[in-house]
């Protein structure tokens, strides 16, 4: 369940940028790591209250990644370059950024925790701290106003719009590269926003992008990429698949369990949620 | 000296990792970036296989490449109708798999402890225990590579390879079985990097499922777009380059700690750089 909602804000970042940019983004990670260490730098460091440490750390982390957007992918998209160029473009920032936090930020890990951990209360026989509450609640927030927002607000129209045809979208008007650059800063904030929530629970460290990526990866796989009720689906079956594997196997095939799941769901397309192939 | 010579056999085993996969990127246009999980397929087959069966060195390379080409055919055969950025995905789960095979099937890889005592290689009861008679052997190994994938891709096999790669659909139209030429092409490179996993085996004679991460497939995968895709020379120059570039950071004298990350960094930069600004590589041919 906590796994779940997790999940669910990084596949629903990955996702969006998929739906919209149309290419795997491997620096998606990054956003997560950065969202964390950003909290880190802004709680522990400057000492600022939590709800303004994060909300800072979520702008900045839009921030970064909008000038990653600006380098790394832009020049690709004007070009019209095949969409495995920017995948290998994103395994480049990825790379590159992962490498620059450990400098900056040194390869121990760091934590958020304050003090001891508050003890948790009992649920349907399952033990959840208050933190965990707060998770729930976070992302539960997150996925209607996400939804809300893509329904509703014409930036959200525009978004869908673009993601469906973007040379359509341009011709009525939609100034589509600001919606690709906006939608690539959402789907980071997001990641950023999951990575500071977990960084409440566990520790900090410059490598925790990648468990991030393949879980953002597979949970939108399974749900159908580019579409958003699929992948909250995708990410609470994968978090239900992962404990249930770690409860019946053993916890050190977790990462092995969610892969086998993304080869066997990507054999499987057309997925569960009917999302056909995009050109 | 040996500084050398060790810069030259890990500068040959990537040249053959490199140009394998040269042959799956370049050639016939499958994005494979599980490179790496192949490499460390041949580096454990000859591990355990010299270990624990006392095979002679010819029959273990041979088993070995074969054991990660059957495992090309494994990863390939399924695979068959992904195309571009799914087919990345699906190898890139691969290569997580088998890291994660290496690291938790306790009785057969030891797990994370690795393995140790690879023993040196013996060729015709002459054992190879100077740096620089491995040298050699290497150096022999990536000339027969260089070879066969120069004959393979000069032959008709590499035009259809390239057919496909331009456009599958028309290589199917003049009566081409590209299913049976993707699948090969598969298994050749993962055969060509199960030599390069025993080379290493042998020349480390210590592996652990650490040297086999994803970033050695981003690695690998680095060193082909470097060089430029379709090129053999470009692959050549590109492994080399990168294995040798990340050594001059050493007399930087950053703490090693730091060093391997400017390394990364140095990487994850080309990599934007060269996708960006000069998608051909530094010798390719093929443009975006």
């Amino acid at each position: 369940m906590i796994a779940g909602s997790i999940y669910t804000l990084l596949a629903l970042g990955f996702t969006i940028i998929y739906g919209t940019l149309n290419f795997f983004n491997m620096a998606h990670g990054i956003a997560y790591t950065l969202g964390a260490y950003f909290s880190y730098v802004f709680r522990i460091k400057l000492g600022l209250d939590l709800p303004l440490a994060f909300s800072l750390s979520t702008l900045l982390t839009a921030l970064v990644m909008l000038g990653v957007d600006k380098i790394a992918y832009s020049h690709l998209r004007t070009r019209r370059a095949p969409s495995w160029a920017l995948v290998v473009s994103s395994i480049g920032v990825a790379i590159f950024a992962e490498s620059l936090i450990a400098v900056v930020f040194g390869s121990d890990t760091r934590s958020l925790r304050i003090g001891q951990a508050a003890p948790g209360y009992t649920l349907f026989g399952a033990i959840i701290t208050p933190v965990q509450i707060w998770m729930l609640i976070v992302s539960a927030l997150l996925m209607i106003f996400l939804t809300l927002h893509l329904k509703m607000t014409i930036m959200g129209k525009a978004l869908r719009a673009t993601s469906n045809d973007p040379e359509m979208s341009s011709i009525v008007g939609i100034n589509t590269q600001s919606i690709y650059q906006s939608t690539f800063a959402l789907g980071s904030a997001l990641a950023a926003i999951a990575g500071s929530l977990v960084a409440l629970e566990t520790d900090v460290f410059p490598t925790m992008g990648h468990a991030a990526l393949l879980k953002s990866i597979v949970a939108s796989i399974i749900g159908g990429i580019g579409n958003i009720p699929g992948a909250v689906f995708g990410s609470f079956f994968l978090g239900f698949v992962e404990n249930f594997g770690i409860w019946k196997i053993s916890a050190s095939w977790k990462d092995g369990i969610s892969l086998i799941l993304l080869i066997f769901f990507i054999l499987l397309r057309p997925s569960l949620f009917g999302m056909e192939e995009k050109k | 000296m040996n500084v050398i010579f060790h810069l030259l056999i890990m500068s040959g085993i990537y040249i053959i990792l490199t140009l394998s996969l040269n042959l799956l990127l370049g050639y016939a246009g499958l994005f494979s970036v599980g490179h790496g999980a192949f490499y460390g397929i041949g580096a454990y087959a000859a591990a355990i296989l010299a270990t624990k069966l006392g095979f002679p060195f010819w029959g273990e390379i041979l088993a070995a490449a074969s054991i990660a080409g059957l495992c090309g055919f494994v990863i390939g055969f399924p695979t068959l109708r992904l195309r571009g950025d799914y087919l990345a995905l699906a190898t890139f789960g691969f290569a997580v798999i088998i890291y994660s095979v290496f690291n938790n099937w306790y009785d057969l890889t030891r797990g994370p402890l690795g393995i140790r005592g690879i023993p040196k290689v013996v060729l015709f009861s002459i054992p190879l225990s100077s740096l620089w008679s491995y040298t050699v052997l290497v150096g022999f190994f990536v000339l027969l590579t260089i070879f066969c994938i120069r004959r393979l891709t000069h032959s008709a096999f590499g035009k259809v390879l390239e057919a496909i790669r331009e456009d599958d659909m028309a290589a199917t139209a003049i009566g081409k079985n590209i299913a049976k030429f993707k699948v090969l092409a598969f298994v050749i490179a993962a055969f060509f990097a199960g030599i390069a996993g025993v080379l290493y085996a042998h020349y480390v004679t210590f592996i652990d499922p650490s040297s086999f991460l994803i970033q050695e497939s981003f690695l690998i995968f680095s060193m082909v777009i470097f060089g430029g895709m379709g090129s053999i020379g470009g692959s050549i120059l590109g492994a080399a380059i990168l294995v040798i570039l990340p050594e001059a950071l050493r007399f930087l004298g950053l703490p090693s700690a730091v060093a391997a990350n400017m390394r990364q960094m140095i990487f994850g930069v080309l990599i934007v750089f060269i996708i960006n600004w000069r998608p051909e590589g530094l010798l390719g041919k093929s443009k975006l």
